[in-house]
Parts: structure tokens; C-alpha cells; sequence
């Protein structure tokens, strides 16, 4: 390759990654605030963090909207794109656009919404209010990637399921389903980081209550400043990342445990 | 008379287009049916109506006098190889022979001992725990057939299933489906474009073309006797010439390339005098020669291309701008070059008319 076009990427991949390499270090500081370089290196902030209920509240909230906002996503998503990929019915592009909504309309007038509108309805500063919105926001991501899947996946192995015997409900049970789950995983995943993730309207609508990790990351560094932020960051992101290589990691033990099953029955 | 499958009267339409019309059909138990048509005739429509895959607008199908109308695909019984096998990738080959067994609630101890004894009968012992996308494109297409056979169909549908093959693994594939079907003694209908396929692996072919039957009958007849221009024209190589009847009494018929022309008998159409027609001769009925022959009839021709084949040449030479194909045997075309006059020549058995 040519040596230009490898630096020119290399400096991409540090231009990407910069927020990181200064995140994760302060994570590690001695300092009281946040601050860049280090001056020494120390745990204390992890201790802090896993120790004050002023950060685990948030943490739990967050991860109880995040799952309930992915089981309420997917409760919608899965039958809507089975609809908007397999069928033709009238209204089907207004559906279609509908549901791809959230994703051109910007967060922040989404939240300014929620607020006015929720507050009618007594859902702010309510877990179920956040879940609400947050399914919302949610939506497109997932109908994108399950009907991507949907689209690629060969109906003749529906017919064949049916002429061997299936009936409509066994066939989606023993057929599409299994043949789906990955697809279905990772748009789950992605419903999970989405809402796991998402602070404008976190900061409109989840107040006191349910408030979430990135609100009260943006309370926090408004008001002290506080290197537990770093933690919880780093934090953020392992978990993500862990996320996003799941699949792989699964499918590499299976294989393993496949060959080794294998091996033995030879 | 007691067939065992009868398609009566089957029409099916969508919207304006008439995919078929009028199909009456009537296939005996254990017979090894092929529709052979090219694409959009009917054929595979006419298989996914029998498959319950689809309605038909008018008609009626039974199995042994009983009536399929109404009843789900999954209860009709009946097995089909699809064109791309449509294996389940997420389970093995066992796993996908055994699948019909389990939706007929056999457990899986022995479920699975049938899914075996089946993979063996279709020569995949020891292939059981593969994954379809550990098989070949042949291998598949084995296990494929092994599923729709395992359960014991009334009938077995196999959707143009050679198509994604090689020649070589085309032709072991077509012996082996003969192999199997004649084994278990199940009524096939095998579905296909290619004729040589058809003409191998049938008792008998039905001819589809623009949504009708265009002939039903023996492998032979239909090579020998085609009814109609399409059938001659799609069923192995023809020379298809316009004629005009002159004595339909004594067989006579005249054509500007051929000239005066006594044909065989031919089965079925009437033929009046002064009607127009089509005389068909398969291009290795034809012989050339240098003279005039005195026992046959001739016409003289250029030749064009000569097209060698190594046990056979085709030779292409026209005469009054219709283009005459011959095949001659591969020891004989050394003697001919490009731009040489010469002879064709027929018996009056080797002419059959067909009508439009």
C-alpha cells in the first residue's frame, strides 16, 4: 500500500480514538479533578464509584430502562417488519417512513416533546416515561438491521418447513426464528446500547427519579468536575465494546465446542 | 379408469394473465412424470398447485380419488426437492432428514435412526452430522431428496433440482434419482427445461408451453411423433420447413425448398388440401451426399458452417435462404468443405407434419 494512504490512516484511527486515550488514563488519576496528564496512577475512583449510591443508582436505572426499552422495542419491531418486508398493504410507505422518523428528527425536539407532553401525562421523571421515549428513539436502528436480515432470508425454507409437515407456527418456531436469532440479537443489542447511551432526553425527562448514568455524568461534570466521570466512561465503553464483539466471541467458543464434538465422535 | 393423481380441468389466473388453462392430467402410481416447458409455461405453476403452495382458480386435484382442495400444504403429504434444496443451514444433515419425522411427532432416537438408514440410501452414509454448508452443491441435493423422501410422501415433486449442477455431477445425479424413485416405488413429477434430462429419466413427458399441455406421452413418441411446431421445435434438434398440403389422401405435400414431398402417416390432426404447414426431419435423418440418390428423396443445398464435434459434425447449408442443419458422423466430414454443393436426402418415414 502506499505509505502516504498508511499514515493518512493511521492518523484517522488516532483522530478516532483521541477521546479515548485521554479518558481512559484520567479514569486511573490521582488528581481531584479532571485532568490531563495524570500525575500519579491509583484505583480510588473505582473505589468511589462502586462504593456511593449516588453513582450506582444511576448505574441500575440505567441498565433497567435499557433492558426494558429493548424487550418493549423488540415486542414492536418484530412483528412491524414481518409486515413492512412480507407484505403489501395500503399506507405501507407512510409506515414505513414513520418508523424511520426518530432518526431524522433531532434528539433535542424529540425531548422538548416528551417534556410538555409527558408532563400532561405525569411520565416524567418516571422510569416508564424514560423506557417510553427511549423505545421511540430506538425503533429505526432495529427495524433497519432485523429487516435487512428479513429481506436476505430465503422463503423457500418456509415452503419446504410447510410441505414436510409445518404448520405456520411451528415452521416461525423451528425455521425462521433460529435461522433469525443473530439478526435478532445484534438488533436487540443495538435497542440496549441506544437507550443505554442516549443523554438529551435523559436530561429533559428522567430527573430525579429514574435519572440515568449519562445525566448524571452531565450533572456531575457541570457541577464538580468529578475524575469518576473517567470511571464511568471507561466503564461505558468496555461494556459496549463487549457488547459489540459478543457475537463473535459466541460463535468462536460454538465452533470450538463444535469441533471438539466432533473430534470426540470420530 | 383409476389413475392415481388427476388434475382436472386447472385453470389459474392472476389478475389478466392466465398462467394456465385447462390442464387435464392423469398419472399412474409409481410413474416417473416429467413437465418439461421452457420458463413461464406453466410447469412449476402447476406444481406449486399441486404442492398446495398455491390456489387454483378453477379445477380440481386428487390423490387416489380424494380431493386436495382445502387442505395446507403441510397436509397433503407430499415431498419436494426445490430448485436451491432449501436445506435448513442451522441444522445438520440428519437434523434436516429427520425434521418431517418430528412434525409427525416420531421421537428422536428413532427419528433419527430413519434419518440414517435414508442418508444411506441415497449414498451419505457418515455425512449425518455435516452442516449444509459443509456439503457439496451434490451432496446437498442428496440430502435434499432424502428429506422428501424419509416421511413416506404420496408423491414426490422435484422442482428443475439439477439445475445448479455441473454436467458430469448433472448426469450421476440423474441416474441416482432414477435409482431411488424406482427403490421406493414413489410417484414423481420432476420438473425441467432440458429435454436431454426429460428424455433420460421419464416414462412418460408432458410438454407445457403458454400455460397448456402441449403433448403428453412416452419419451420416444414425443421425439418421434411431435403434434405440434413448438413440441418438434423444443424437443431435440429439428428442421422445421414451411409446406403447403397438396393430397392429403396420399401424403403429399409441397414446399419451395424441398420441392414435391410424400410424408409418413402422422398421429392425430386432420389435414385438408391446400393448408399450410410445417414438415419436420431431425437432422440425423438427413444424408448427404454428392448425386442424387435413386431410392430417396433429395434437394440440393450449399453448404454454410460446419461445426465439428469430434463423433459428430453438424453441418449447416441452406438452400432457397432456409437454413438446413445435418448431422453427419465425424468420419464422414472430412470430405466436405464450406461453399460445396451437395444433396440432402430423406425416406418418406423420416418427414412428419405438424400444424401450428
Amino acid at each position: 500500500m502506499n505509505t502516504f494512504v498508511r499514515w493518512l490512516g493511521y492518523l484517522f484511527v488516532i483522530f478516532i480514538a483521541a477521546p479515548l486515550l485521554v479518558v481512559v488514563p484520567m479514569s486511573f488519576s490521582t488528581s481531584s479533578s479532571l485532568e490531563f496528564p495524570p500525575p500519579g496512577l491509583s484505583l480510588q475512583y473505582y473505589e468511589k464509584f462502586f462504593s456511593d449510591p449516588a453513582w450506582l443508582r444511576p448505574a441500575w436505572n440505567s441498565i433497567l430502562i435499557a433492558s426494558a426499552t429493548t424487550i418493549l422495542t423488540m415486542i414492536l419491531v418484530i412483528p412491524a417488519t414481518f409486515a413492512l418486508v412480507r407484505h403489501r398493504f395500503w399506507g405501507k410507505g407512510i409506515a414505513n417512513l414513520m418508523m424511520m422518523m426518530p432518526l431524522a428528527v433531532p434528539h433535542i425536539v424529540m425531548a422538548v416533546g416528551y417534556y410538555s407532553y409527558f408532563g400532561e401525562l405525569r411520565l416524567v421523571h418516571t422510569h416508564l416515561g424514560v423506557i417510553l421515549a427511549h423505545t421511540c428513539l430506538s425503533v429505526p436502528i432495529t427495524f433497519l438491521v432485523l429487516s435487512a436480515n428479513l429481506k436476505g432470508f430465503d422463503r423457500t425454507l418456509e415452503q419446504a418447513a410447510r410441505s414436510l409437515g409445518a404448520s405456520p407456527r411451528r415452521v416461525f418456531l423451528h425455521i425462521t426464528l433460529p435461522i433469525l436469532r443473530p439478526g435478532l440479537m445484534i438488533s436487540a443489542l443495538f435497542a440496549f446500547i441506544q437507550s443505554f447511551d442516549e443523554t438529551v432526553v435523559a436530561i429533559f425527562i428522567s430527573g430525579r427519579g429514574a435519572e440515568t448514568l449519562p445525566r448524571k455524568m452531565f450533572d456531575s461534570i457541570r457541577q464538580e468536575a468529578d475524575p469518576v466521570i473517567a470511571v464511568v466512561s471507561t466503564l461505558l465503553f468496555v461494556a459496549v465494546i463487549l457488547g459489540l464483539l459478543a457475537p463473535q466471541i459466541v460463535k468462536a467458543v460454538q465452533s470450538a465446542l463444535g469441533r471438539s464434538a466432533r473430534n470426540a465422535s470420530e | 379408469m383409476s389413475s392415481y393423481l388427476q388434475l382436472s380441468g386447472i385453470n389459474k389466473t392472476y389478475g389478466n394473465f392466465t398462467a394456465l388453462e385447462n390442464v387435464d392430467l392423469e398419472v399412474e402410481k409409481g410413474e416417473f412424470v416429467t413437465f418439461l416447458g421452457p420458463s413461464g409455461s406453466g410447469k412449476t405453476t402447476t406444481l406449486m398447485l399441486i404442492a398446495g403452495f398455491a390456489t387454483p382458480t378453477r379445477g380440481t386435484i386428487d390423490i387416489e380419488g380424494a380431493s386436495l382442495a382445502g387442505l395446507d400444504p403441510q397436509d397433503r403429504n407430499i415431498g419436494i426437492v426445490f430448485q436451491n434444496y432449501a436445506l435448513f443451514p442451522h441444522k445438520t444433515a440428519a437434523e434436516n432428514v429427520y425434521f418431517p419425522l418430528q412434525m409427525r411427532d416420531v421421537k428422536r432416537l428413532e427419528g433419527m435412526r430413519r434419518a440414517d438408514e435414508m442418508l444411506d440410501l441415497v449414498g451419505l452414509a457418515g455425512f449425518s452430522h455435516r452442516y449444509p454448508k459443509e456439503l457439496s452443491g451434490g451432496q446437498q441435493q442428496r440430502v435434499a431428496l432424502a428429506r422428501a423422501l424419509v416421511f413416506e410422501p404420496d408423491l414426490l415433486l422435484l422442482d428443475e433440482p439439477l439445475g445448479a449442477l455441473d454436467k458430469n455431477l448433472r448426469e450421476q445425479m440423474q441416474i441416482e434419482i432414477k435409482r431411488i424413485q424406482k427403490k421406493l416405488g414413489v410417484t414423481t413429477i420432476f420438473v425441467t427445461h432440458d429435454q436431454t434430462e426429460a428424455m433420460s429419466m421419464s416414462d412418460r413427458i408432458c410438454v407445457f408451453s403458454n400455460g397448456k399441455i402441449e403433448q403428453l406421452g412416452k419419451p420416444l413418441d414425443i421425439y418421434h411423433r411431435p403434434k405440434t411446431k413448438f413440441v418438434a421445435d423444443f424437443i431435440g434438434e429439428s428442421n422445421l420447413i414451411p409446406a403447403r398440403i397438396t393430397d392429403a389422401a396420399n401424403c403429399k405435400a409441397q414446399s419451395n425448398v424441398l420441392g414435391d414431398v410424400t410424408y409418413g402417416t402422422q398421429s392425430g390432426t386432420e389435414l385438408r388440401d391446400g393448408q399450410e404447414v410445417s414438415l419436420v426431419i431431425r437432422p440425423e435423418h438427413l444424408k448427404l451426399s454428392s448425386k442424387r440418390l435413386a431410392d430417396r428423396m433429395s434437394a440440393g443445398i450449399e453448404i454454410e458452417t460446419i461445426v465439428n464435434y469430434g463423433d459428430n459434425a453438424l453441418v449447416i447449408g441452406t438452400s432457397e435462404s432456409q437454413q438446413i442443419r445435418v448431422r453427419v458422423p465425424g468420419a464422414d466430414v472430412v470430405i466436405l468443405n464450406e461453399g460445396d454443393k451437395c444433396f440432402i436426402s430423406w425416406t418418406q418415414d423420416d418427414v412428419f407434419v405438424v400444424t401450428d
